[in-house]
């Protein structure tokens, strides 16, 4: 095998996705290990901003494929060109961003050239000569560490907010054109459009209330709404309730959603599902309410309640009007 | 035109009552086993397509002799038969075996949409519905906000970190199920009896070995990232006051 870590990265809103840098970071830890290089294969169209971002950190090779045909990331030919990529590199391992893209065509690669694969994994190290990968189990109750072999290159899908971006402006790597090839595509995307801004209280807002799926019910969103009001704060909610059609789109706080950068964001009902909590890397301090003493929101909470919210809720309206 | 569904469910642990021993990091496990949270919302929407536009839902799970119980309530919820695969060991298995042993099952029916929960509950890896879908040679989809069927063409809504997809695909393909993409039904009574009569498929497989490229270390708590506090078992009032002194303090109301 040759010693690289090939990582796979994204572009968006003009430059590099910052996962992609967290990538760079986890490959250079697993590289030092292993004694090897670090290989960045960039997929996207009109990518040129992100490739030099990308080439810029310490990775030792860049690999550019800047195609049409990989306008908004079909997955189909993502996963066309990255097997592509892995039969020509043979890396020891590859990073393949958790992204709505990256889960999609990530297991797809590993099943085509029968490789070993581990998914949302929060960690990576090198020992006796595999890769060993800690990932969440159980919603996050608990985590286990996974040991892939096997001989040929292993696949890893990483979740944000694991490690580190990379440090940028460091060098210039010289981007190689790695070419798309002819891929038969059977998703024809016929529109695509942007994310509903709605009014732009969350993102400015100091203070955020988000709602999720503990509360049962649409109406009960009320409670949110007035613990917000109280505390001159927006509303957000989780992806789960925004798709049921309780709040509108544009509250939606997540890896598809807003991601917020508050000074307070109090979660009322939320498990803490990594992808939610992408949405709230910019939050300064979290409070959590939910009824589950092991939910993974407790885990990135300063201040945490395990109890019912329905009491709560209205006990910390109390208290706030009385303490005014 | 009507549509040959199958639905892919996995029976886990039900996470309402998984607790964790805090010392050892074990879950406490209470026994209690459940359809895969997300692969209700599979089974729904199968439903509704079939409601909608008429066909045959039949609903796949492999594993322990108790999956029969999981394979019972997707047909109490509506589905019309069930395919059960005999394999004991399949938590030593990896994903790749699995969607291997599935996706033989999913061509003897040769379905025109193959429906699956995007994660399962208990480990989440996301990765049997794309491999599934990657061994039969058919396009998979996620992150879908909703499905509308018109024929052979499907149109699917999908989000992405940049915006919502319009996507356009042709029959067979398989879609993956998350929260909100519906609202699945309960069974009823007489959906519950009508599901005992329903044909049920009960296939031996033959004894699969663990490939052994991905082994799984003891689960372990991981340590809380933030220092800070947890009230548990307090009374509602004094967390109230707690909390609100707190943020208080820290001026953050």
């Amino acid at each position: 095998m040759s010693g690289t870590i090939l990582v796979v990265a994204e572009a968006g809103d003009g430059g590099v996705r910052p996962i992609s840098l967290e990538l760079v970071t986890a490959a250079r830890k697993v590289g030092d290990l292993a004694g090897c290089t670090v290989t960045a294969l960039l997929m996207g169209f009109g990518v040129g901003g992100a490739a030099e971002q990308l080439g810029s950190t310490c990775i030792e090779r860049l690999l550019v494929a800047d195609d049409p045909a990989l306008d908004q990331l079909p997955t189909e030919v993502l996963a066309a060109v990255l097997a592509k990529a892995i039969t020509e590199l043979n890396p020891i391992a590859v990073l393949v961003p958790s992204t709505t893209a990256g889960i999609e065509y990530a297991p797809r690669v590993a099943a085509r050239l029968d490789l070993p694969i581990a998914s949302d994994c929060i960690d990576l190290s090198f020992e006796d000569g595999a890769v060993i990968a800690v990932r969440p189990v159980l919603g996050g109750r608990v985590q286990s560490a996974v040991r892939l072999s096997g001989g040929g290159p292993v696949v890893l899908t990483i979740r944000q907010g694991s490690f580190e971006n990379a440090a940028i402006g460091l060098g210039e790597t010289a981007a190689e054109s790695f070419s798309v090839g002819s891929v038969d595509t059977r998703l024809k995307i016929t529109g695509i459009s942007a994310k509903e801004r709605g009014d732009v209280g969350l993102d400015t807002a100091e203070t955020i209330v988000g709602g999720g799926r503990g509360l049962k019910e649409a109406t009960n969103f009320a409670l949110v709404e007035q613990l917000a009001a109280a505390l001159g704060g927006a509303v957000a909610a989780t992806r789960a309730v925004t798709d049921a059609g309780w709040r509108p789109h544009h509250e939606q706080i997540g890896q598809t959603g807003r991601v917020v950068s508050p000074r307070l964001y109090i979660a009322v009902g939320i498990s803490g599902a990594a992808q939610h909590v992408t949405g709230l890397q910019g939050a300064d301090t979290i409070v959590a309410i939910n009824r589950d003493p092991d939910a993974p929101i407790f885990k990135i909470a300063s201040f945490g309640i395990v109890g019912d919210l329905f009491e709560l809720v209205p006990a910390i309206l109390a208290e706030l009007k009385a303490t005014a | 035109m009507p549509y040959s569904i199958v639905v892919l469910i996995k029976q886990v642990p039900d996470m309402n009552t998984v607790r964790v021993d805090r010392a050892s990091g074990k879950p406490m496990l209470s026994g209690q086993l459940a359809i895969s949270s997300y692969d209700d919302y599979a089974i729904e929407e199968a439903l509704r397509i079939k409601e909608a536009h008429g066909g045959e839902i039949t609903v796949i799970s492999a594993g322990a002799a108790s999956v029969k119980d999981a394979v019972a309530r997707a047909l109490a919820m509506g589905a019309d038969r069930g395919i059960i695969v005999a394999v004991d060991n399949i938590n030593e298995l990896d994903t790749r075996q699995v969607a291997g042993i599935l996706a033989e099952q999913i061509r003897r029916v040769n379905p025109d949409i193959v429906l699956a929960g995007q994660n399962s509950d208990d480990y989440s890896t996301g990765q049997v519905g794309p491999q599934v879908a990657e061994l039969l040679g058919i396009p998979s989809l996620g992150s879908i906000a909703s499905i509308a069927a018109h024929g052979p063409t499907l149109t699917i809504l999908r989000d992405t970190e940049d915006g919502r997809q319009t996507i356009e695909v042709q029959t067979p393909v398989m879609l993956m199920a998350q929260a909100g993409l519906n609202e699945p039904r309960y069974p009823s009574l007489k959906g519950i009896m009508a599901a005992k009569k329903k044909p049920v498929d009960a296939v031996a497989d033959p004894v699969a070995t663990a490939s052994g490229r991905v082994s799984w270390g003891e689960p372990f708590v991981p340590e809380r990232g933030v220092t800070g506090i947890l009230l548990q078992d307090v009374p509602t009032a004094d967390a109230a006051k707690q909390l609100v002194a707190w943020m208080r303090e820290r001026k953050l109301v």
